[in-house]
């Protein structure tokens, strides 16, 4: 039997996440759209409290969670702003490879220097030319001694301008496709690495988001995770831990747009009474709600999965697919139901929608999910 | 310096409230139970004491029903209490406060205690009798509206501020000494998430459970009512300021009594 | 025989505080007369002032002169009041909610083997059993208590009770010989005070106008507006946190969860927005203002009567009104 209650400490850890992000995510997350700030002040606190490094072991200094732990925690940031939950848990996902890929002296040497301070790693996959096709990577690594000589582009990396640690995933040879594509650890202060600007975006405003360069930057043997060609399998298992808290991001922004508009169809009153009582609007309400309740069983379910050692590849697409394209919808329906006023700045859901696009878009985009969720299924049909 | 805390689950600040089936007390169903207000900043208090005093503990102490109460103490360890007491009240609804405090000052008694600090009062049912009657169980002095309280080790004395009606009063006192602490003049921590995911390993002593059953001489809650939902404010409609205080101040005289 | 009421009374520095006199109304109501309810007074001046009780009809006084009262722990009092109560027989205590009150209660009601409440807006006796209504939750809910039979200590909220009306009367002193407090319960005892700025108003929980300023006011030199209607209307000031938190104005000024709890006869709300917060220390106020410049703050829920409009040039219009009316 599935059993859907959460453990005591489950419910504390959501607590904390809850807390931190109604008194200290909230207030600031209208300016920091606003003015797309990038608040440190915020970060710095979510690391002191634990909430940044989620999936590292505490060995190493992190928080040692499990996906579902991570679920839960991401889903109550994000209800506050999803621009600032990208960043703080950029980390994750630029510090996985290293866990799953890395030696035990590389996690020693990385990570616990990384985890005792407050600072950010980017994960760096993404290029101008191609995103989704990650065996079409134009990044070169020329082997020279006892270290790689990086040269090359990666886009859209969040947090890029403010990392001190990026994980790079480059090829050794473009002819090789996959086969070619190795992960490295780069530090910042490695010369020829260059961070660009930040970029101006649609959402997810608080957040950070830009280009990295390597211009001939030596990097140590030392620092690759696996082998020459093991770095395209590795980043899609890092992709399968990381895609689910994503669904729970996405669920975050959904559950927030309808708390925001089941409150103001309560006050609203159109044509006399208030407009949750004209039967359009709770038509929208209760799919929006509906939708949302799919969308968390879906990311706890992958998330359950994955904690029990399987790969969940098929269910974390499904939840993050589907919990991406909810948030979008409810979202827009949050807006509509708001009439003339969500279109307006002033109020909060057009941020909603904005932020909400993104969840479509990043760590996987949706088409991709889709391919893999018809591969997956086919498989099984074969 | 061995300090006691003495903290109460209380219902979240923005918990909607309902009554329970049969009227009497709060329906608890879907009421989500914390560490909260006075009880954040009383244990907030012991810990910066037990910081500036190396050697110091700090035990928690807590009454009421599973789970909430050991959900509580767990809280308070998270923050950084080093050990909890969770004294089982049943399921009783609403014990008698003067019955509380003696369950407590019984629990209490053979903890070592330098010094015992509670919130004033519960951010629920607002008695504030607790600390005064738990030290008189105790034998020990109280004081009460506490802010900013210090240990002056030359001295062994706590040095203390007051704030009532008057003003601001300094005192001093030496230990044992219970204190109900005023409000959250300091700004209590959160805890960490490692320290909470520590704090579930941490184990909690038990008293058996005590009677707080009601009866002659006990107070016992019979009703809980809400207040039938304010409409909202009348609307003083006007051109000029002036015309604003001018109706304001005749609905004030004339409509509600109030003025002055 | 008719149960005696003993109500315990404060002394301000001038006279016998307001809550006192609503006690002595409560107690008279309580007892079926103002005959019935016996005074309580200690402190240097207990003999001097136990006279104030005659003004409203209370015929006996119960008197500690004991100057070690003052600025010492409720410990001695406690020991007083408990051989007064014992002497004359009451099964009921009656006092004023104020801090010097709520101090007591507790303290008094383990020594004497009674029951206590607090906060108390109503009490209705039938037979053996009293029943209080008293707000819980900031005043988002209101709980009744059953005591049946024994003793009770009931402190009760400032401004729930009518004051007791003036009868003048002769009063008879009896003072009280109260057995020696440990030395440990005297340890403790005050080194100084230091009253506060606008000392010279009434203190915020007993006031029966309090007028609060927020955020609203934009700088710490606009809170003056404030300060300025409130002297007018001859109220307490109090603040929102946001206001104490910024440093405009002294923490003990904070009304909410995290300060101080006021129940007046009228709040007055300036430039203060309403997070839930506030409002649980001042909804139970009997009539509430808000003068805010957004109509959709929270505030206007909970508030009688509201002014939407620019607080700066609503309040000095308010002030002058005040002024005028009130013959100033």
């Amino acid at each position: 039997m599935p059993d859907f209650s959460l453990s005591p400490e489950q419910e504390s850890l959501r607590d904390l996440a809850r807390k931190f992000a109604r008194t200290e995510m909230a207030p600031h997350a209208a300016e920091c759209d606003r003015t797309a700030r990038f608040p440190e002040e915020i970060y710095r606190k979510a690391f002191e409290l634990g909430l940044m490094n989620l999936n590292v072991p505490t060995e190493y200094g992190g928080s040692g969670l499990g996906v579902l732990d991570q679920c839960l925690i991401v889903e109550e940031l994000a209800y506050a702003c999803g621009g600032m939950t990208t960043s703080i848990i950029a980390n994750c996902l630029a510090l996985e490879p290293i866990l799953l890929g890395g030696t035990p002296e590389q996690k020693e040497r990385f990570l616990k220097p990384f985890c005792a301070d407050y600072q950010f790693a980017s994960f760096a996959l993404t290029e101008p030319s191609g995103g989704s096709d990650a065996g079409a990577l134009r990044t070169r690594a020329r082997r020279e001694g006892d270290h790689y000589v990086l040269d090359g582009e990666k886009c859209f990396i969040t947090n890029a301008p403010h990392a001190s640690l990026y994980t790079v995933f480059a090829t050794v040879d473009p002819a090789l496709r996959h086969k070619g594509v190795t992960a490295f650890v780069v530090p910042r202060t490695t010369e020829g690495v260059t961070p660009g600007k930040d970029e101006e975006k649609m959402g997810h405003r608080a957040s950070s988001t830009g280009t990295v360069r390597f211009d001939g930057a030596r990097v140590p043997a030392a620092n690759r995770l696996g082998g020459e060609g093991d770095g395209f399998s590795l980043a899609m298992r890092t992709l399968d831990q990381t895609r689910t808290p994503i669904g729970s991001l996405a669920t975050g922004i959904a559950q927030a747009a309808l708390d925001h508009a089941a409150a103001y169809a309560l006050k609203r009153h159109s044509f006399g009474k208030p407009i949750a009582e004209h039967q359009a609007i709770q038509i929208k309400l209760a799919n929006m709600a509906q939708s949302i309740h799919a969308a968390r069983l879906l990311t706890w379910h992958a998330a359950w999965k994955i904690d029990r050692g399987e790969r969940g590849t098929l269910e974390s697409s499904i939840a993050k697919c589907f919990a991406s394209d909810a948030a979008l919808h409810v979202a827009d329906e949050a807006l509509q139901t708001f009439g003339g006023y969500g279109y307006m700045k002033e109020y909060p859901v057009e941020k909603l929608l904005r932020d909400a696009k993104l969840t479509q878009i990043y760590e996987g985009a949706n088409e991709i999910q889709r391919s893999v969720i018809a591969r997956e299924l086919l498989r099984s049909y074969e | 310096m061995e300090i006691v805390v003495c903290v109460k689950p209380v219902p979240e600040g923005e918990t909607r409230l309902r009554a329970s089936a049969d009227g009497a007390s709060l329906d608890p169903e879907a009421v989500k139970f914390v560490l909260a207000g006075y009880d954040e900043s009383a244990v907030e208090q012991a810990l910066l004491l037990k910081e500036s005093l190396p050697g110091s503990k700090v035990h928690a102490v807590s009454l009421g029903p599973a789970p909430r109460t050991e959900e509580v103490l767990r809280a308070a360890i998270a923050l950084g209490c080093d050990a909890a007491t969770w004294v089982d009240s049943g399921p009783a609804a609403s014990p008698d406060p003067i019955d509380v405090a003696r369950a407590l000052a019984a629990a209490l008694a053979p903890l070592p205690h330098d010094l015992v600090l509670l919130g004033k009062q519960a951010g629920d049912d607002e008695e504030g009798l607790v600390p005064a009657a738990l030290a008189e169980f105790l034998g020990v002095p109280d004081v009460g509206h506490v802010v900013d309280l210090r240990w002056d080790a030359g001295r062994s004395r706590f040095t203390f501020r007051r704030a009532v009606e008057a003003g601001q009063e300094t005192w001093e006192a030496p230990a044992p000494l219970v204190v109900a602490l005023q409000q959250a003049w300091n700004d209590p921590r959160t805890a960490k998430l490692p320290a909470i995911l520590k704090s579930r390993k941490v184990p909690i002593a038990r008293v058996p459970p005590v009677a707080l059953v009601p009866g002659v001489g006990r107070s016992q809650s019979v009703r809980f009512e809400l207040p039938p939902p304010r409409s909202g404010a009348r609307l003083v409609d006007f051109q000029t300021p002036e015309q604003a205080a001018e109706k304001l101040v005749k609905l004030l005289r004339e409509e509600a009594k109030v003025f002055p | 025989m008719t149960e005696r009421v003993l109500v315990v009374g404060e002394l301000l520095t001038d006279r016998l505080s307001g809550s006192t006199v609503e006690a002595i109304g409560a107690g008279a109501r309580l007892a079926g007369g103002a005959s019935s309810v016996v005074g309580f007074l200690a402190g240097a001046t207990a003999r001097s002032r136990a006279p104030e009780f005659g003004r409203y009809g209370v015929t006996e006084v119960a008197i500690l002169e004991d100057p070690a009262c003052e600025g010492a722990p409720v410990a001695a009092l406690v020991t007083a009041v408990v051989a007064a109560a014992t002497e004359l027989g009451t099964e009921t205590i009656l006092l004023a909610g104020t801090s010097f009150g709520r101090d007591l209660a507790g303290r008094l009601a383990a020594r004497w083997g009674a029951t206590a409440a607090t906060g108390v807006t109503e009490i209705t006796r039938v037979g053996s059993t009293l029943e209080l209504r008293r707000p819980v939750f900031g005043g988002r809910a209101t709980e009744t208590r059953r005591i049946e039979g024994g003793r009770a200590v009931l402190a009760l909220r400032p401004h729930a009770f009518p004051s007791a009306t003036e009868a003048p009367c002769e009063t008879r002193l009896r003072p009280i010989v109260a057995p020696a407090v440990p030395e440990l319960l005297r340890a403790a005892h005050r080194t100084g005070l230091e009253a506060s700025p606008g000392g010279a108003g009434p203190g915020l929980a007993e006031a029966a106008v309090v007028v609060s300023g927020g955020r609203g006011l934009r700088a710490p030199e606009n809170f003056r507006l404030v300060e300025e209607l409130a002297a007018a209307l001859g109220a307490a000031v109090g603040a929102s946190r946001a206001v104490t938190d910024a440093g405009w104005r002294p923490s003990s000024l904070q009304v909410g969860q995290t300060g101080k709890a006021v129940s007046p006869q009228l709040y007055i709300a300036v430039g203060i927005s309403g997070a839930i917060q506030h409002l649980v220390g001042m909804m139970s106020s009997r009539v509430i203002v808000a003068i805010n410049s957004d109509a959709s703050a929270p505030i206007f829920k909970v508030a009688d009567y509201g002014v939407v409009g620019d607080l700066f040039q609503i309040l000095p219009a308010l002030t002058n009104e005040v002024r005028r009316v009130r013959g100033q």
